[in-house]
């Protein structure tokens, strides 16, 4: 599967996208902690130092929200999936 | 409006067959960017042209027929038109831009060629020894090179888009008869808050492009639903905008101005809230990401 990062958390990998490796029933929480793996930077960006995903940030899958459709961090994620992580919006 | 400029010694050559294969498609408009040699064309060259067809080298003339534009500009107006039964003629003395043509075209015309034109925004098409920054495509032999995939790529460019485009679209929805309001919102690059503020130089807008397009759909599907409200247009730009210029429309018709004016501001206020497009702002002293900024205030 790929992520895709946007605005702060772009700059601060230098990559607008990031394949990753998962296991076959891997879920949300397991994409992102390979995703971190590959960029550890991105620990300050993402998280509280509670260890917390910061409210401001947005996690889409696929285009959806995994909080409000489906199992959040426990969600299912298929090889060709799309997850994408990005700071408040501020268009316009 | 697709956008694309031919570039090369014998742009003119691929130019004229894609003339043909376009205007079938749509309206299309062309730009030709006279060179520096036939700027000095007397009037010989008027013959020249017209026997010879060749659109490549205009002369600095008024179409024939309409030469008393040449004294009515020298006489002080910025741009005379001629009119007669078989067509229109514009001629203008003051100095406009080639992205200002391309403004003023781009609500009228499905289609616009340029000739000769490099840089800016502007997408190339480059013919034979040519070089070229990234061009879209790069033809060999503009004489016998297949259309259809070139046909293709300028119908894949991202389209010119302004406030016009949005206005004269709108009206053309089958529900046009029953509207007596369009209401438009434009934003643009603010270069200070306030009188003594740090001026704003320019704003870098990047948008997750599938999801926007899509929240913007729906946004403007939920908007649509509305009683009296017949159609909504969106546009926001992306990349570099610098103060001054504009970011975003939002056009919609309606039946009546109340609906008009209420959808417009409800569709801004959602665009912002929901599209995930983001933006960096650089002043003179600093630069930083807007939503950084909000979180400090």
């Amino acid at each position: 599967m790929h992520w895709k990062l946007f605005a702060t958390l772009r700059e601060a990998t230098g990559h607008q996208e990031v394949a990753v490796e998962i296991e076959e029933d891997a879920t949300i929480r397991d994409a992102l902690d390979a995703l971190l793996q590959n960029h550890p930077e991105l620990e300050d960006e993402l998280f509280s130092p509670q260890g917390e995903l910061y409210n401001h940030i947005r996690l889409l899958q696929n285009g959806d929200d995994p909080f409000l459709t489906g199992d959040g961090f426990d969600a299912d994620v298929g090889p060709d999936d799309e997850l994408a992580l990005f700071p408040p919006v501020s268009g316009g | 409006m697709h956008t694309v400029s031919i570039v090369g010694e014998d742009a003119s050559v691929l130019l004229e067959r894609l003339v043909g294969r376009l205007s079938a498609r749509g309206s299309l408009a062309t730009i030709t960017k006279r060179s520096s040699v036939s700027s000095q064309a007397s009037p010989d060259d008027i013959t020249r042209i017209e026997d010879s067809g060749d659109i490549t080298e205009l002369p600095a003339q008024p179409a024939p027929g309409h030469e008393n534009a040449i004294h009515y500009t020298a006489a002080g107006a910025d741009v005379a038109y001629g009119h007669a039964a078989e067509g229109w003629s514009g001629y203008g003395t003051t100095d406009r831009s080639i992205e200002e043509l391309i403004d003023d075209l781009a609500g009228k015309y499905d289609y616009c060629l340029l000739e000769g034109h490099t840089g800016g925004a502007v997408e190339t098409i480059a013919v034979g020894e040519m070089d070229t920054d990234t061009p879209l495509l790069e033809i060999d032999d503009p004489e016998t090179c297949a259309l259809e995939p070139i046909l293709e790529q300028i119908d894949d460019t991202t389209p010119h888009v302004t406030l016009e485009t949005l206005v004269n679209d709108v009206q053309t929805v089958s529900a046009e008869s029953q509207a007596g309001a369009i209401a438009t919102f434009t934003g643009r690059v603010r270069a200070k808050e306030h009188p003594d503020d740090t001026p704003t130089e320019y704003l870098s807008f990047e948008m997750y492009e599938k999801v926007a397009s899509d929240r913007l759909d729906t946004i403007r599907e939920e908007l649509e639903a509305r009683e009296g409200v017949h159609a909504v247009r969106f546009h926001h730009r992306t990349g570099v905008i610098e103060r001054g210029e504009e970011i975003v429309y939002v056009v919609v018709l309606a039946g009546h101005r109340r609906e008009a004016f209420r959808t417009v501001e409800d569709g801004i206020d959602r665009l912002k809230a929901e599209v995930p497009i983001f933006k960096k702002e650089v002043t003179t002293d600093e630069t930083f990401w807007v939503h950084d900024q909000a979180d400090q205030q």
